[in-house]
Formats: structure tokens, C-alpha cells, sequence
């Protein structure tokens, strides 16, 4: 996530933390130890790299930047699907506000489309399960919440992809 | 609310809308009409008196039905009966889109308006649209007098195109027909008002019809059989102490006699109305055992469904028939009695001389058969209002036939059969009726019966009073009754007239069957 | 030799294009949702398909004739002998029984009354409405009317059924009922299924998912891989 966050350029700690809890409101807000110890880790893996420090005002500060190794692994994980399990709105809200910070409109649509296949594919084996000749009432029921939350998310995929545009210039204004 | 609102919220509306506020303007001017000619006729002044003319005859008109006051009453009364038909027009456009507005005026009890609201509402299209019919009825037969008006070289009118009725008397006209279709309006109105939410399921199941109509004709007809006992009866029984002088009593055995009669043809022609219900349910259960196919089965449930829509379908047209078969029998008498005029005469020596007053009662028969023919045109015209109306209403579930490849002609087919079934009995039951009504009045025609001196020599015998007592005898002259004859070919050509109207409207109703069973009227809830 | 197919299908309700060019393969015995959002043409797709419209422009083929070129009454033919199809509500004639209204396409078809009773309520029976054989549609619940329509549907065995949203009006456990036991019949009858539908929850029973925006193949939805996997082309 912080990965996406530095692909639109590069920032120091303080604006990292701000960034993230402006774009995602919903998620818990990012406190400043998780956001240098997640930094110390991509650090070490080499996927960012400090770029400089200024201190200008107040305490020091330093500025991160991806490294290709950074944007390399945030590509792919823009392009993998989420399971498709209930539940998983939260990792593809997530992944969706990051492909329209860090890449354009097609990247996101691509994203969306490609998770919207994933859903209805499962969708439909859950429905297979379901009208089986041999399907169980534990099954059915079963299948039913499955079915439930995939269609929810289902319903926010397809209005999301019909929106991604303007979503897209609002957060690029 | 106020009157601008409403106003608007009563020209609101659809296609449909439009076209039912047509109709029932359209309507209001057609039965203006008869009913100014009629007031017309009764304003023609009677002359007094002279010695020229003692019979005080309006000798400025042609024809005989204007010139005789005696007779003006009834020709009045005859251009009214013309109205009927048109008032049922005026109600089978009145149902057009019915249930397309009841819908509206629901949603606007939903809205919020009071049932005294949507009442008015509905009052004020029907009452604003008639007025307008009026008022075009009324400039239709000022415009019209101006245009007849043309006095022969004698100075003689065709029509009665010198008079006018009385200012109040068109204005009772003009303003109460408004009035009353509003008035019938908010009756119709009562079961939509009631509740908001309209009547959104159809789930009426009445009663299979009883024959109880059969029961009705039978009372009519025994009423105007019975009007000569009971006339009699009044005669004979000594009730001069109720009355001061024979001329009141008179005139109550008349009324007694005509109110009778009226009620006899009332009940008659209700009863062949609302056996037109009873007949349509026994044909679509006779169709539904019987027939094959799927056009005869959609027809005979429809049928059996709702049998009464026959009775209000068929009313215009049963009750001019029920006319125009009792025109027919007195058709017939009046022939009998101009023939018999001319058998005499060709005995007595003379030509074959009819009379004058044969030919008179001819035309005017041959008038009241004009005003049947009119009359059946009218309820054709209602006819095919109403089943236009059947076919819109049906719309989605004929589109919905189509498209899963019901053809056409299926669907065309069970509607002519729909109407035919009904209508062919039921046309028939009305011709019985009618002839029966009419063979009641005139009776036969009875001649002989009593004595006559015969002088049975020469002439010259016979001229002597001396001799003459001697050669004669008293004779009985032999008691002949001659009844007129069925007029079978006249009641045929009435019935075969009547159904041919059916099947050209029911084909002209067929025409409308194409654009409503478009897919797109599946779209459309 | 395919089974059902439409190459191009153009068609315009006067000024307003409903379908702007529509290429589609439907497979023997494949159930196929057709969705998008409303006013994408699913409908206008279907009627095309069913023969009920003709197009303006393209073709639409049945075992390799092109019905589109048909008359009126021979498309009408056809629709009431290999195909069935079913709306959304108000398909059923108000004034005849379930019985007589799912009797009614095997008596246009010339079965004598007594046979086509018995199948329809046969038929009526497979979706769980045998008693409801006497009684007229005013008086049934919403879902067992479409049950009704289904079964009057698919009464002539036909080999394609055209359902068109027919779920839409129910609510979501009867309409769930009711395509359970839709689509179990059809593949047990091998019958192909074309579904229109706007709800993912519907066309998740189709074997394939073709959707359709403003009235063309949506090439970025599922359609276009869809119908590569569908085999057919």
C-alpha cells in the first residue's frame, strides 16, 4: 500500500501517513511506528530508497522514492486478483484507490475488470454447487452467504468501473 | 384545491384520455341533436281553428307526422328514442381507458386529493367535454335550420325549419346533458374513490347468469297482452262511484293502459339485455364443451368470465332491434290492411284504391325503419368503441401471445367468435321479442262477424221495395280473421343486417389488434 | 453447423439505435445470460433472437436458415413449435385456468384438449403448482404465475427457451425457486437458455455471461472472452 502511495512521487514519513488516511477514510489511520517500520522493511528489500533529507522546519525528514525493484513489485500486485471470497472489499477499495493514484484510468479498469471476472466465475461455481440435483440445505445455505457477499461486491465492481473516470480526475484535481 | 389546478389535473392525461374526451364530446353533440329537433317539432305552433281548417293543421309543412298536431307528440317522442342509442355510445366511450384513469385518479388519491377531489375532477372532464359537445350540437342545428330552409313553390317546408324552440328549453338541453353525464360519472366513480389504491387485482368470480331475464321478457309480453283485459275490466267493473264523470275515468284507464305498456317494453327490453348475459354465459360453456382449438377456448372463457360485458356491449343494438322488430309487425298489419282495402275495393268496383291513409302509415313506417336503421348504426359504433376498448385493455396479454407465437388470426378469430357467439342468438331472441311486442298491439285484422241483408233476385226485383222483402235474407256474414303474416323477410333482413354490422365493426376493432400486440407493448407496464 | 447465431445485428426504434451491430454464437444445450445495464439492448437482443423483430440490418440463424428473411407467420410458426418464451409478468391470459393457459401452445400445436390437459398439468406438477390447475391468474401470488409461464414455456419441449428477466418481479427466494428448477429442466431436456437479466445473481446461472453496452458486445466485460470460451468461434 505505501508502495502505491510513493509511486505518485516521493515523500517523507509525516506525508505518507497523511496521504493514506485522506485517500482510504474508512481504514483504521496509520500510526507513524507502522508507517517507519513497513518503511525499514521495503528498505531492506530495496523496493524504496531515501532520496534525501531537508529539515527545513521542525525535525529531520526523510524523503522516500521507489526504487524499479518498488515498481516492478507494485505493478504486480495491482495486477493480481483477489480470492474471491466475502470480504474482500476492503483489499480491492484498497487496490482500486491505488490504481488511480499511481496509474491511470485504464489500469484501474483493467484491475476492476479482471477481479469482476474472478467474482462471477466463483459466483457461478457457487450457483453450480447450489442447483446440484445432490446439493445438501447445509450446502445451499452456505452457498447462499457466499453468493450474498460476492454479488455485493459484484454490484460495486460494476458501479465502480462505470465511475473509475471520474473518480479519477477528482483525485488528480 | 383550486379550480385552476384542477383545471389542469382534468386535462392531464393520455392518448387514450384524449380519445374517450373526444368520444363522449363527439357524443353530447350527436344526442343534441335529436333532442333540439324533437323540442322543434313540439314547438310548431297549432293553429286555431277555422272553418278552412277545422282540424287545426299546420298546413305550412309537408309532411303529414308535422302537420297534424295529433301527431307531432309522437314523432317528438320518436327523434328522443333516437338519443338512447347515442346516450349509450356516450357510456360505452365513457369506459374507454377507464381503467387507465381510474389508475390516475388512484395515484392521485395516493397523492394525497380527498375522494371529493378526484370526483370533481372526473366530473369536470366528463361535464366540460359534453358542454363543448352541446355547444357544437346546438351551433350544428342552428347552422343546419339555416341550410334546410327552403320553402317550396307553395311556400311549404319539408321541416319544421320556421320554428324554434323556446330560449329556456334549449338551454335545459344544452346545460343538463353536461349535467347528467357528470352526475353518471360520479356514480360510476363511487368503487374508484373509495379506496386509493384502486382496483389493482381481478379476482371476481360472480355467479353463472340465471334465465331469470327469460321471466322478464314473459312479464313484459303478458303485460301488453293483458292490456285489453285489463282496459275491459275497467269498463265493466262499476267504479263509477270513484269517478264524477266517464270523461276522468277515461282518461285513468288510459294512463293505467299506457303505463302498462310502458313497463311491459321496459321489462321486455331489459329482459332481452340481460339475457344477452345469460346467453353469452350458456354459449361460451356450450363452446368450451364443444369446440376445438384455441381460439374457441379463449373466446368461451372470456365468455363465461365476464358474461355481462355482452349485455352492456350489445344494448344500443338489442334495443333498436327490439324497435325495429315491432316496426316490422306493424309493417305487416298496415300491408294486410292495404290489401284488404284493395280487395274490397276491387269488389265494390273500384280500382285497386288503397286509401289514402295505407300509404300514409307505409311512409311513415318507412320513417321509423330509417330511424331503426340510424339507431343500429349508432350501436355499431359503440360496439366497436368498446371492443377497441377490450383489445387495449388485453394489449399485454396479446403481446405476450404473439411473441410466444400465438398467430394472429388465433387471437382475431377468438374475438369474432367472442361476439358472434352471443350476439347471433341474442339478435335473434330480440327480433322474437320485438315482433312479439308488436303483434300484441296491432292484433288482427277481423272482418265479417255480423249480419247483412242479402237481396237474393234480379236487380230489378231487389229495387222494388214491393217485392223486395220477399227475396230477402238475413246472412251471416262468416267471421274472418286475418292475421298479418310473420315478416319473416323483413325481421331476416333486420337480423342479417344487425349481425353484418357486428362482423364489420368486429373487423374494424380487428384492425387495432396489429398495434397492440407490438413487442413493445410488453415494455410498457 | 451452428445452432443459434446473430451476425451484426443492427436494430433502431425509430431514431434511437437499441442495437448497434450484436454478433452472438449460442451453443446446443448452452445456457447463456445475456446482462448489462437498462437500455443496453438485452430485451431488443432477445426479441431479435426469438424471431419476434426482424433486424434492420444483419443476420439471425437457426440451424444455419436465416430466420430473420421469414415471414411473419412461419417466425410465428416457429417460435410456438422449437422455441419458448417467457417475460418478466403478465403473460398469462387472465380469463383461462394455469391448466388451460399452459395448455394452450400444445392446442394451437392441434393436441387434442384431453392430452394437452393432462400434459400441462404434468408440467404444472414439475414446478410444484399441480393444484393450482383450476385457478384463474388473478388469484395467484406473483411467483406462482411465473412458475405457471415457465411451465406454459416450456410445455412444448422447445429447444430454445428466451426468458426475459424472469425473475424481475419476484422476490429474491422465489426467484431463485423458480430458476433453479427452470434451468434444472433445461439441461435435463438439453434445451438452450437464453437469459436476459441485469442482476449478476441471475446470470451467475448461465454457463456463460455475454454483456452487452449501448447496444454492442461489451468487448471489456465478460462478453468478449466468454464467447472465445464458449468454443464456437
Amino acid at each position: 500500500m505505501l508502495l502505491g502511495l510513493l509511486g505518485a512521487g516521493s515523500k517523507h514519513g509525516y506525508e505518507l501517513k497523511r496521504a493514506h488516511d485522506e485517500r482510504l477514510p474508512r481504514s483504521r489511520p496509520l500510526a507513524y511506528g507502522q508507517v517507519y517500520a513497513t518503511l525499514g522493511r521495503l528498505l531492506r528489500d530495496g523496493l524504496v530508497t531515501a532520496t534525501g533529507q531537508d529539515r527545513d522546519a521542525g525535525p529531520e525528514r526523510t524523503t522516500y522514492a521507489l526504487t524499479d525493484d518498488g515498481r516492478a513489485a507494485l505493478d504486480q500486485w495491482l495486477g493480481s486478483v483477489e480470492p474471491p471470497m466475502p470480504h474482500v472489499t476492503g483489499a480491492l477499495f484498497t487496490k482500486v484507490v491505488v490504481a488511480l493514484l499511481d496509474a491511470d484510468v485504464d489500469r484501474a479498469q483493467a484491475y476492476l475488470i479482471a477481479q469482476r471476472r474472478a467474482h462471477t466465475e466463483r459466483l457461478r461455481e457457487l450457483t453450480a454447487v447450489k442447483t446440484a440435483a445432490r446439493a445438501t440445505l447445509d450446502d445451499i445455505v452456505a452457498a447462499d452467504y457466499a453468493i450474498a457477499h460476492l454479488d455485493a461486491d459484484l454490484r460495486w465492481l460494476h458501479t465502480t468501473l462505470s465511475r473509475v473516470a471520474d473518480w479519477h480526475r477528482e483525485v488528480h484535481s | 384545491m383550486r379550480p385552476a389546478t384542477l383545471l389542469r389535473l382534468a386535462l392531464a392525461g393520455t392518448r387514450t384520455d384524449a380519445a374517450r374526451v373526444t368520444l363522449t364530446t363527439l357524443s353530447a353533440a350527436l344526442a343534441t341533436l335529436p333532442g333540439l329537433t324533437a323540442l322543434t317539432v313540439l314547438a310548431i305552433p297549432t293553429p286555431p281553428a277555422t272553418d278552412d281548417n277545422p282540424n287545426r293543421w299546420s298546413e305550412q309543412y309537408t309532411i303529414q307526422l308535422l302537420v297534424e298536431p295529433g301527431l307531432r307528440g309522437g314523432t317528438a317522442f320518436a327523434l328522443l328514442l333516437l338519443a338512447i342509442p347515442v346516450l349509450v355510445l356516450a357510456g360505452q366511450s365513457a369506459r374507454m381507458g377507464a381503467p387507465g384513469r381510474d389508475r390516475r385518479l388512484a395515484a392521485l388519491r395516493l397523492a394525497g386529493a380527498t375522494p371529493g377531489q378526484v370526483t370533481r375532477l372526473a366530473m369536470l372532464e366528463t361535464g366540460l367535454a359534453s358542454l363543448v359537445g352541446t355547444v357544437v350540437g346546438l351551433a350544428g342545428y342552428l347552422v343546419g335550420r339555416k341550410l334546410l330552409h327552403h320553402p317550396d313553390a307553395s311556400g311549404r317546408l319539408v321541416l319544421p325549419t320556421d320554428v324554434l324552440p323556446s330560449v329556456p328549453a334549449m338551454a335545459a338541453v344544452v346545460l343538463g346533458l353536461p349535467l347528467v353525464a357528470a352526475a353518471a360519472t360520479a356514480v360510476m366513480l363511487r368503487r374508484v374513490t373509495a379506496t386509493p389504491l384502486g382496483v389493482v387485482r381481478r379476482a371476481r368470480r360472480t355467479g353463472a347468469p340465471r334465465p331469470w331475464p327469460a321471466l322478464l321478457i314473459g312479464l313484459g309480453v303478458l303485460a301488453v297482452a293483458m292490456i285489453d283485459p285489463i282496459v275491459r275490466a275497467f269498463r265493466d267493473t262499476r267504479l263509477d262511484w270513484l269517478f264524477a264523470d266517464p270523461a276522468t275515468r277515461d282518461l285513468v284507464i288510459a294512463l293505467v293502459a299506457v303505463l302498462v305498456v310502458f313497463v311491459g317494453l321496459f321489462a321486455g327490453v331489459v329482459g332481452v339485455i340481460l339475457g344477452a348475459g345469460w346467453i353469452s354465459y350458456f354459449a361460451g360453456q356450450l363452446l368450451h364443451r364443444f369446440a376445438r382449438g384455441p381460439a374457441a377456448l379463449l373466446a368461451a372463457r372470456r365468455l363465461t368470465d365476464d358474461p355481462w360485458a355482452s349485455s352492456r356491449t350489445f344494448a344500443a343494438l338489442l334495443a333498436s332491434l327490439v324497435v325495429g322488430a315491432g316496426a316490422a309487425a306493424f309493417r305487416a298489419r298496415f300491408l294486410l290492411d292495404e290489401q284488404l282495402q284493395r280487395e274490397q275495393s276491387r269488389r265494390a268496383g273500384y280500382d285497386d284504391y288503397a286509401g289514402p291513409f295505407s300509404s300514409f302509415y307505409l311512409s311513415t313506417m318507412d320513417l321509423v325503419d330509417l330511424t331503426v336503421v340510424t339507431a343500429v348504426a349508432i350501436a355499431a359504433a359503440g360496439l366497436l368503441v368498446t371492443l377497441v376498448e377490450g383489445i387495449v385493455t388485453r394489449r399485454r396479454a396479446y403481446a405476450a401471445l404473439v411473441a410466444t407465437g400465438v398467430p394472429r388470426t388465433t387471437i382475431a378469430t377468438s374475438i369474432l367468435w367472442q361476439v358472434l357467439a352471443p350476439a347471433v342468438p341474442a339478435v335473434l331472441v330480440a327480433l322474437g321479442v320485438g315482433h312479439g311486442f308488436g303483434r300484441q298491439f296491432v292484433g288482427d285484422h277481423v272482418t265479417g262477424g255480423f249480419q247483412e241483408e242479402v237481396c237474393r233476385a234480379s236487380a230489378e226485383l231487389c229495387q222494388d221495395p214491393a217485392t223486395r222483402d220477399r227475396y230477402t235474407e238475413i246472412v251471416q256474414v262468416e267471421r274472418v280473421i286475418h292475421s298479418p303474416d310473420v315478416p319473416l323477410e323483413q325481421l331476416a333482413l333486420l337480423g342479417a343486417g344487425a349481425v353484418a354490422a357486428v362482423l364489420i365493426t368486429a373487423g374494424l376493432g380487428l384492425l387495432f389488434l396489429r398495434a397492440n400486440t407490438a413487442v413493445q407493448e410488453l415494455r410498457s407496464t | 453447423m451452428t445452432h443459434l447465431q446473430a451476425r451484426g445485428v443492427v436494430k433502431a426504434y425509430g431514431p434511437t439505435p437499441a442495437l448497434r451491430g450484436v454478433t452472438l454464437d449460442v451453443a446446443e444445450g448452452e445456457i447463456v445470460a445475456v446482462s448489462g445495464p437498462s437500455g443496453c439492448g438485452k430485451s431488443t437482443l432477445l426479441h431479435c433472437l426469438a424471431g419476434i423483430l426482424r433486424p434492420d440490418v444483419g443476420e439471425v440463424s437457426w440451424r444455419g436458415d436465416r430466420i430473420d428473411t421469414w415471414s411473419e407467420s412461419a417466425r410465428s410458426r416457429l417460435r410456438r413449435t422449437e422455441f419458448g418464451v417467457l417475460f418478466q409478468f403478465g403473460q398469462l391470459v387472465a380469463e383461462l385456468t394455469a391448466a388451460e393457459n399452459v395448455a394452450l401452445p400444445l392446442l394451437l400445436a392441434g393436441t387434442g384438449r384431453r392430452a394437452a390437459r393432462t400434459a400441462a398439468v404434468n408440467w404444472l406438477d414439475r414446478f410444484g403448482v399441480a393444484e393450482l390447475a383450476d385457478v384463474r391468474p388473478g388469484e395467484m401470488s406473483g411467483g406462482q404465475q411465473q412458475r405457471c409461464a415457465t411451465a406454459r414455456a416450456l410445455v412444448t419441449e422447445p429447444r430454445v427457451l428466451f426468458a426475459d428477466e424472469p425473475t424481475g418481479a419476484l422476490d429474491t427466494l422465489t426467484g431463485e425457486q423458480v430458476l433453479t428448477q427452470l434451468v434444472r429442466l433445461a439441461r435435463e431436456q438439453r434445451t438452450t437458455v437464453v437469459l436476459v437479466t441485469h442482476e449478476p445473481r441471475v446470470a451467475a446461472y448461465a454457463d456463460r455471461e455475454v454483456v452487452l453496452r449501448d447496444g454492442m458486445v461489451d468487448h471489456t466485460g465478460l462478453g468478449f472472452e466468454a464467447s472465445l470460451g464458449g468454443g464456437v468461434r
